[in-house]
């Protein structure tokens, strides 16, 4: 249970507070999930994304990426173009979401080595992203959720970072969801006011603490609220991942030949 | 010509210091060690710098070499006498252990809609992994028989290559419709190693066997010479569409193995290497189906020679066409691990006699790779069986990328069968591989 928490069921029959009213004023884990994907981001965007892979031992690996998305009508389209090192320059990675989410998403892999663009399959949404502690379906997502994958529960409120967030539980509709996902419960902490996860923690489907995401540097950049840097510690393999995006434009649109095969083939 | 390319390069560092320049590259060094004949086949070093270059104008411009320097020279001994190269497609060599090649030299711009790559470069077509059915826009080297990676053995060719996206034309007709057209005046064949060479072919199925007792007098071989009219031509639909990949492909083009006219003289026999046009036509898809991805070719290819054990026939070739298929499936079921099975079958039109070869042949590759510690470590195992001749490649590799720049890996690959297939012609060539990679 959460400080805050602890601190209201102790305070309650001082203040005279009902438990059932303090609850009442918490939004459902549903209606936090909606509204986090109610938010503006943009119908375009270009950014560059710097990863920092990091090992239990320390070693640190670093890849500059380009990264667009575009909507159209509900449907998002994400490509990722990797610029160094040189040994994985010129990787890039399509993902075509569709709002339906009953149907898989597409997503493609341009592997320069092989000089060819494969199509790689939306069911591997558990498998870890190019080296990085972010899943296929973490980086899919970005500051999104899933509306189908989870039951979500609202479980109180705390303070991250000086800001204050609502603790949602979710946790997977099935046993076959949970390991596809890789998960078997998460808990979020979305920020009150902007509805941005501020914090996440993973748990495998053992049950077993997996990593935590930790959002930091949120500011608004033409208007729209970014994550700037994401951090995430995998507590299994001691591995850590930093995502630092820079060059964040939500104005300038955004070619829709970058979404083919031939831009990943091409490249930037 | 060393020289020349090395000015060339030194030339286009200078012009591009003024411009928008990216220059990076790749310094290898491999050794193979065969164990059966307990002989070092190779101990390489390869520098491939690359240059790209905004030149203005929506002009990029990309250069990549490659300088090879191997210690054993017993891939290619002494120097190749690079026959099968069209003059602008040749490598310079210095002494038999030296050379240097212009891997890539092209330009990029958008001519509209369209998408212009012109000079150097290597076009790829198809979805197979490690079997080629419609991937053979560009001639292979077989320096290592397919040991290589095919980025390494495919040989680049002189090719104007545009891409003009298309309008379907109709609604909820397919996305991504592009054409491409190659034009590839470029009469470049494969690299076959000559005898002496440790991957020489020795299977009747490339190079038959004369009678015994008989001289054999071997000519030259005269590539296509004709810039426009000998050129190859390529095109290519390609389409995304109701959630499958697909393309239909059309070549036009010389066959890249030299094909063995056999004459009957006085003398004996005198053989003359040639090539004759071909035509292939065919698609290829891919879709992906929960943890299923499933892609596939087919290939029609008109006018193969293949050499026939016939003694009555003229030439000792038979023109054939081939239908060439190949379907894949890749699981990925597990995390972090892709199993791949590809099933490839190649028909006759007829079933010829006197053919060293059947009319119904199949082969099957199944891949099985899993990385670990967050993909700095890659496991894999390729096994590749031809079912007719029951030979088979069986190749283990363990890879670590040590930093951003260094990869070192460790491999072995063993060949078993019958003389007479293609890789059991290689039944003593089994090799232990070390290796490592440094980017810059």
């Amino acid at each position: 249970m959460n400080s805050l928490a602890v601190n209201l069921l102790l305070c309650a029959p001082l203040l005279g507070i009902s438990l059932g009213a303090a609850a009442a004023e918490l939004p459902s884990g549903d209606e936090i999930a909606r509204r986090i994907n109610a938010r503006d981001d943009g119908q375009w965007v270009s950014r560059n994304l710097t990863m920092e892979l990091t090992d239990r031992r320390g070693k640190t690996r670093v890849r500059n990426t380009r990264g667009f998305r575009r909507y159209y009508g509900e449907e998002r389209r994400t490509v990722l173009f990797y610029l160094s090192p040189t040994n994985i320059k010129d990787t890039a990675f399509l993902t075509y979401d569709y709002p339906d989410e009953s149907v898989d998403d597409d997503q493609w892999l341009y592997l320069p080595a092989a000089r060819k663009v494969r199509r790689i399959s939306a069911s591997d949404r558990g498998d870890y992203f190019l080296g990085t502690d972010f899943t296929y379906e973490d980086i899919k997502l970005e500051s999104k959720v899933s509306l189908v994958d989870y039951r979500r529960k609202t479980l109180g409120m705390e303070v991250v970072d000086g800001h204050e967030t609502y603790l949602v539980e979710s946790l997977p509709v099935s046993d076959a969801v949970a390991r596809e996902l890789g998960y078997s419960k998460v808990v979020s902490y979305v920020d009150t006011g902007i509805w941005m996860n501020r914090k996440g923690e993973y748990w495998d489907v053992a049950g077993n603490k997996l990593k935590t995401i930790h959002i930091k540097d949120i500011r608004q950049v033409d208007g729209i609220w970014t994550a700037h840097r994401l951090e995430v510690e995998n507590h299994k393999t001691g591995h850590h991942t930093v995502f630092q995006f820079s060059d964040v434009d939500y104005e300038a649109e955004v070619d829709d030949a970058l979404f083919s095969q031939q831009a990943l083939r091409r490249g930037l | 010509m060393i020289r020349g390319l090395f000015l060339l390069w030194l030339g286009l560092a200078a012009v591009s210091a003024r411009a928008d320049i990216d220059l990076t590259g790749q310094l290898e060094s491999e050794w193979a060690y065969g164990y059966e004949d307990d002989v070092a086949q190779k101990w390489d070093f390869k520098l491939t710098p690359e240059l790209r270059s905004d030149l203005g104008e929506g002009i990029d411009l990309t250069v990549r070499l490659r300088a090879r320097w191997d210690a054993e020279d017993r891939l290619e001994p002494g120097r190749p006498s690079q026959d099968s190269r069209a003059t602008h497609n040749r490598r310079a060599f210095s002494g038999s252990r030296a050379e240097l090649e212009l891997r890539e030299f092209y330009i990029t711009t958008a001519i509209g809609e369209a998408f212009l790559t012109l000079g150097k470069q290597q076009v790829v077509w198809g979805k197979a992994d490690g079997l080629k059915v419609l991937d053979v826009v560009n001639p292979q080297s077989f320096r290592e028989f397919i040991l290589d990676d095919f980025d390494e053995s495919r040989i680049p060719l002189w090719t104007l290559n545009l891409e003009v996206p298309l309008q379907p034309g109709w609604e909820g007709g397919p996305q991504d419709l592009v054409a491409q057209i190659l034009w590839v005046p470029d009469p470049t064949a494969h690299d076959i190693p000559q005898d002496g060479a440790l991957y020489a072919f020795t299977t009747p199925r490339i190079v038959p066997r004369p009678p015994p007792g008989v001289p054999v007098r071997l000519n030259d071989a005269a590539l296509p010479d004709s810039l426009v009219s000998d050129s190859d031509w390529g095109l290519r639909l390609s389409a995304f569409w109701a959630g499958w990949d697909l393309t239909l492909n059309y070549l036009y083009r010389y066959n890249d193995i030299p094909i063995l006219f056999r004459q009957l003289t006085s003398q004996g026999v005198e053989v003359t290497p040639g090539f004759r046009r071909t035509h292939l036509a065919g698609g290829s898809f891919s879709n992906a189906f929960g943890n299923l991805t499933v892609r596939g070719e087919l290939a029609y290819t008109s006018d193969v020679y293949l050499p026939t054990r016939n003694r009555l026939d003229a030439d000792a070739v038979v023109p054939v066409s081939e239908t060439a298929t190949v379907l894949g499936l890749d699981w990925f079921g597990f995390t972090d691990t892709v199993l791949s099975l590809q099933i490839f079958h190649s028909a006759l039109d007829d079933d010829h006699a006197g053919l060293y070869r059947k009319q119904h042949e199949t082969s099957a590759t199944f891949l099985l790779r899993r990385s670990f510690w967050n993909e700095t470590l890659t496991a894999e195992a390729l096994f590749i069986h031809a079912t007719e001749e029951g030979d088979s490649l069986s190749r283990f590799k363990l890879s670590h990328d040590y930093s951003d720049a260094l990869e070192l890996w460790l491999g072995l690959d063993i060949f078993s069968g019958d003389r007479n297939g293609l890789f059991g012609q290689f039944d003593e060539r089994d090799r232990l591989v070390a290796g490592l990679r440094y980017g810059f």
